[in-house]
């Protein structure tokens, strides 16, 4: 190997980072480190000058390797391997030393925190020392979609992939398509029809000959890569479809909270409580009405069933609020007479229009009662002689006394929850589940729609509750990150993947259960096993399984950790 | 000393006498091998003291083909003495080169040790409590005895060492074509492992091999084996995946789990952290319980993994090399 | 100077890895003795990165990776626990306590059980003292 020209570069990030650890005694110890030819300091690394130092630096003073101490490599190790590369650099020659997330950030005491950034960054110096270049591969891209779910994420995302050319195949679980909206009959905060919503959708796909539609059908298997993936599709009892598909789009919805689960609103045993969704099919039968069918004198909608309670789910279902004020109108338009109750714990009216709409809704005269969060508020059956069928006890925060108010019709605004397939749905395309069951996405703020997988994105309220607008926006944006890997053509596949030495290989065989993507063969004639790097998703299993140490992990090699196991315990 | 004839002495220190076997074992070869060299040292084969070997010359030996591991003074001052005595040396046999069996009493302390054979064992006399000394006085004489270390070294803790021949012992074939490397000149860069292979012995073993997931662990006399199948696919333990290729496979083919003997694979640091990520890789299980009840399968998985190498272990050695 | 525990620690970037930048963002303060090395997933440490690090100069090991049955890799922390028992054992053997190796699940979501876990280990370890196999070896006799 030439001689090892490594510069070392310490980020300030502000006073993020340097107001921790001692940058100047960093920069100073990391100019004596083995092989280093340059350290300097910038304010922002990241930025443009911060990253024109790098690529000046690799270009005028001839380095080979670069050490970023900086944030995590997961906010930018993307960057300065760009910068790298863009300098003639192989990016895979720069590696970073995370002194702010796991540094500056948790430490308070400078010394301590300042020694540890020194270990770290001679952790990263030693490591880079053995780190070699690495070019990737190109495979096809095949441009045929899949979309899990019918609803309006899945159909909006269908249709988009369809109209711009690309063949989609469509899987619905259900009967029908349509998902939860159709069970839906106006929608807040306009009263558009969800039936008008949908019925343009469903026309449209059943149009489009790039959509084919499988009807209670799942997929049971995915296998390949992005790109290349091998999707089987089963019918109950019916035969399977197998199909190559490019990407995968997730849209399987949610599912709402079972109101039974809330004892203290008697929902199964008190008629005339009933949740938002079979107060939408009595709307869309045309009449709202009690059990026996008369018209109810006093009406109420409790807020939060099931949602943002310790007892159940903490989170918020977003759309419960704007739909609470929607039955309100909608109560009062058809039952002028009808005193209407909301019972809320805060009015979440974030969306467009909907500040207006709660403004309307209090002007038309709706009562709102303001609960605490974690309170409870119970109804039991009225008396014989009262005029109202229950009545609802509630400790009303902004008058601070505990009310009573009467109810012959109680809405619960039953929250949104994952579906109990999702587990089963996310094990078959291989994404993440957080601890509600919503599928996690790559980045909650930066890459809402892909998810950890390569090739498999998400849509709509499977991944975390939210109204149609948002939904719709995600089934559009997942379908366009599709459509621009389309347009790409061909799929680069990292040059990272595991890689079996055949000189040190002697065919013993343990490493071919052990991956997980089926990616290594064993070849009977020459009795060794071999990777195939398209389908290795480098984890390392098999590395660190060979008891030969047969198989290296380009970029994590034996080699590479323990030069940073030897530098970080200075 | 015959004009021209290599200069050759072979030692052993916490050995057996299994490597000088060995190469007795190499039959004719040996009458071969007296032509073209002159045996200077030999203890169990040839008479001399160690007198001989402080009257040589820096570098007089052309070969040292020196055995078993290093426990105490005596073991350690021989090894230097040979080395300045040596233009190559060759640590021989597995005690030599990575500690052997001798090294699984680093499990152990010397304290122990010597408690257990001096005052506890069952066959002394009740009360005897006479450790070995250095030094003792025997009728106005002072004997003096080597000194036993607290734990075992291979050869290469203590001196530098020219290459290593693998095993317990080394295979008589091996034997041979190293000391005909010799003779001939043909050695590769020093620090080599030579007279062995450069894969495992699974390279060599015509066994067939195919996926594996284990139950349970057997051990030999529990399962009536299947002698064309992976030893380790039916639940019995061999080294061999993680063992260095070249002793001809003699133990599976005896039926026997490879025991480890010829060290490490090229390719591997230490040789039982290897073993234990494969042996686990392969239990058919995810219930940390079920997983717990496998192992129980296995016994002492520390002392068969390390069986000949724990003095070379990564947290033993005592240089990184 | 007193003794403080130098404990390496292999995260896997998916889960822990992430979990430990969280604990970063919340600003989550822990003991600054653990030095983190990032792999894919802990499916990648083989057993010889622990020996090494106990024998380099660590006083603990941490392996952290995603919770079972959420491994972004599938099985892969299942592979890393089957390993766990026998390197146990191994430590054992070598008269090494147990505490100072230690086998965690930290999720992306996890900042604060990553803390506490940091928080732990270093403590446990300050109590046990450095680690002795490092100096064990150099109570030989051996004249170099």
């Amino acid at each position: 190997m030439s001689e090892l020209r490594i510069g070392v570069y310490v980020c300030n990030c502000g006073t993020n980072i340097a107001h921790v650890v001692d940058a100047e005694a960093l920069l100073a110890y990391a100019a004596e480190l083995p092989g280093v030819a340059v350290a300097r300091g910038y304010r922002y690394m990241c930025s443009n000058p911060g990253q024109e130092m790098i690529s000046h630096d690799i270009r005028e003073l001839g380095l080979n390797r670069v050490v970023v101490a900086a944030c995590s490599p997961r906010m930018h190790e993307r960057t300065f391997r760009t910068a790298c590369r863009n300098a003639g650099l192989n990016p895979y020659l720069c590696e970073m030393a995370n002194i702010r997330e796991q540094c500056s950030w948790v430490h308070s005491d400078r010394a301590a925190a300042t020694e540890k950034a020194k270990a770290l960054t001679r952790g990263a110096v030693l490591r880079v020392a053995r780190n070699e270049s690495l070019e990737g591969l190109t495979a096809d891209m095949c441009p045929t979609t899949l979309v899990l779910g019918g609803g309006i994420a899945g159909l909006t995302a269908a249709l988009e992939l369809a109209e711009g050319g690309v063949p989609v195949v469509l899987v619905e679980k259900a009967e029908q398509l349509g998902g939860n909206l159709a069970r839906v009959d106006l929608t807040a905060p306009y009263f558009y029809s969800a039936r008008d919503l949908l019925r343009e959708r469903l026309m449209r796909v059943q149009e489009n000959s790039n959509v084919t539609v499988h009807l209670r059908s799942q997929l049971t298997s995915l296998t390949g890569f992005v790109g290349n993936f091998d999707a089987e599709i089963g019918g109950n009892g019916s035969s399977t479809t197998s199909v190559r598909v490019g990407n995968v789009i997730v849209a399987t919805g949610y599912r709402e909270f079972d109101a039974e689960r809330v004892t203290h609103f008697g929902w199964g045993k008190l008629p005339n409580v009933i949740t938002s969704f079979e107060f939408e099919c009595m709307l869309r039968g045309g009449r709202i009405e009690m059990k026996d069918g008369r018209l109810p004198q006093y009406a109420a909608i409790i807020h939060c069933v099931g949602s943002r309670s310790a007892e159940f789910h903490g989170y918020c279902s977003r759309v419960c609020c704007m739909t609470a004020l929607k039955y309100a109108h909608e109560i009062k338009s058809a039952v002028p007479g009808c005193y209407v109750s909301d019972l809320y714990i805060d009015m979440h009216a974030f969306g467009k229009g909907c500040e207006d709409f709660y403004r309307r809704s209090s002007e038309a005269k709706t009562l709102f009662l303001m609960y605490g969060k974690g309170e409870r508020p119970v109804i039991r059956r009225a008396a014989a002689g009262d005029d109202c069928d229950m009545l609802i006890e509630v400790d009303e925060q902004l008058s601070g006394e505990r009310i009573e108010i009467p109810a012959d019709l109680v809405i619960l605004m039953v929250g949104m929850e994952a579906r109990p397939d999702a587990a089963e749905v996310a094990h078959t395309v291989n994404i993440s589940q957080d601890k509600d069951g919503w599928f996690i996405e790559s980045h909650p703020k930066l890459d809402p729609v892909a998810t950890t997988t390569d090739g498999v994105y998400i849509a709509g309220t499977c991944a975390s509750p939210k109204d149609i607008p948002d939904s719709v926006a995600q089934a559009r944006a997942a379908a366009g990150r599709i459509l621009a890997r389309i347009a790409k053509g061909k799929i680069e596949i990292d040059g990272v993947f595991a890689e079996v030495n055949e000189a040190l290989c002697s065919g013993c065989r343990i490493c071919n259960e052990l991956c997980p993507y089926s990616a290594i063969e064993y070849d009977l004639e020459t009795r060794r096993s071999h990777v195939i790097p398209a389908a290795c998703k480098a984890c390392g299993a098999c590395v660190a399984g060979c008891p030969a140490g047969a198989i290296k992990g380009r970029h994590f090699t034996d080699a590479q950790i323990f030069a940073q196991i030897e530098g970080v315990l200075v | 000393m015959g004009a021209g004839k290599l200069q050759v002495a072979l030692y052993w220190g916490a050995a057996c006498g299994g490597c000088d076997v060995a190469v007795l074992d190499t039959n004719e070869f040996i009458l071969e091998v007296a032509k073209v060299a002159d045996i200077r040292f030999w203890p169990i084969a040839v008479d001399g003291k160690y007198q001989d070997l402080e009257a040589m010359a820096d570098g007089e030996l052309d070969l040292t083909l020196f055995s078993g591991a290093v426990r105490n003074s005596e073991n350690e001052h021989i090894a230097r003495l040979l080395r300045r005595k040596s233009k190559l040396l060759v640590a021989f046999g597995s005690c030599a080169h990575l500690g052997g069996i001798p090294g699984l009493a680093n499990l152990s302390s010397r304290e122990a040790i010597l408690a257990t054979v001096y005052q506890g064992g069952p066959s002394l006399e009740p009360g005897s409590s006479a450790v070995p000394q250095t030094v003792t006085a025997v009728n106005g004489y002072e004997l003096e005895l080597p000194a036993f270390y607290p734990r075992v070294y291979r050869l290469a803790d203590v001196v530098d060492v020219d290459y290593f021949v693998p095993g317990c012992p080394p295979a008589p074939a091996q034997v041979k074509s190293v000391l005909l490397a010799v003779v001939k000149g043909e050695l590769p860069a020093r620090g080599a492992v030579v007279g062995a292979g450069e894969r495992t012995v699974c390279d060599d073993c015509t066994r067939t091999k195919s996926a594996k997931a284990v139950k349970r662990f057997f051990r030999p006399w529990e399962i009536i084996q299947d002698p064309e199948r992976c030893l380790l696919e039916q639940g019995i333990l061999c080294l061999g995946s993680a063992t260095r290729s070249g002793c001809g496979v003699r133990c599976p083919n005896s039926n026997q789990g490879c025991r480890g003997c010829y060290g490490p694979a090229p390719g591997a640091v230490d040789q039982g952290a290897k073993f234990l990520s494969a042996i686990s890789s392969i239990i058919d299980s995810k219930e940390p319980r079920e997983i717990e009840a496998i192992l129980g399968g296995l016994p002492d998985f520390v002392s068969f993994a390390y069986r000949f190498g724990l003095p070379a272990s990564r947290l033993q050695r005592r240089h990184g090399g | 100077m007193s003794y403080e525990p130098r404990i390496v620690g292999f995260l896997c970037n998916w889960c822990s890895y992430t979990g430990a930048d969280l604990a970063g963002t919340s600003r989550i303060q822990y003991p600054a003795n653990v030095r983190i090395i990032r792999v894919m997933c802990s499916a990648r440490v083989d057993p010889t990165f622990v020996v090494h690090a106990l024998a380099e100069g660590a006083d603990g090991v941490l392996i952290c990776g995603c919770h079972p049955g959420d491994c972004h890799y599938s099985e892969g922390n299942y592979k890393t626990m089957r390993r766990y028992p026998l390197l146990k054992r191994l430590l054992a053997a070598y008269g090494i306590e147990q505490e100072r190796v230690r086998l965690e699940w930290v999720s992306a979501s996890e900042g604060q059980r990553f803390a506490d876990i940091v928080a732990d280990m270093t403590e446990r370890l300050r109590a046990l003292g450095p680690c002795r196999v490092r100096s064990g070896l150099e109570a030989d006799l051996l004249t170099r």
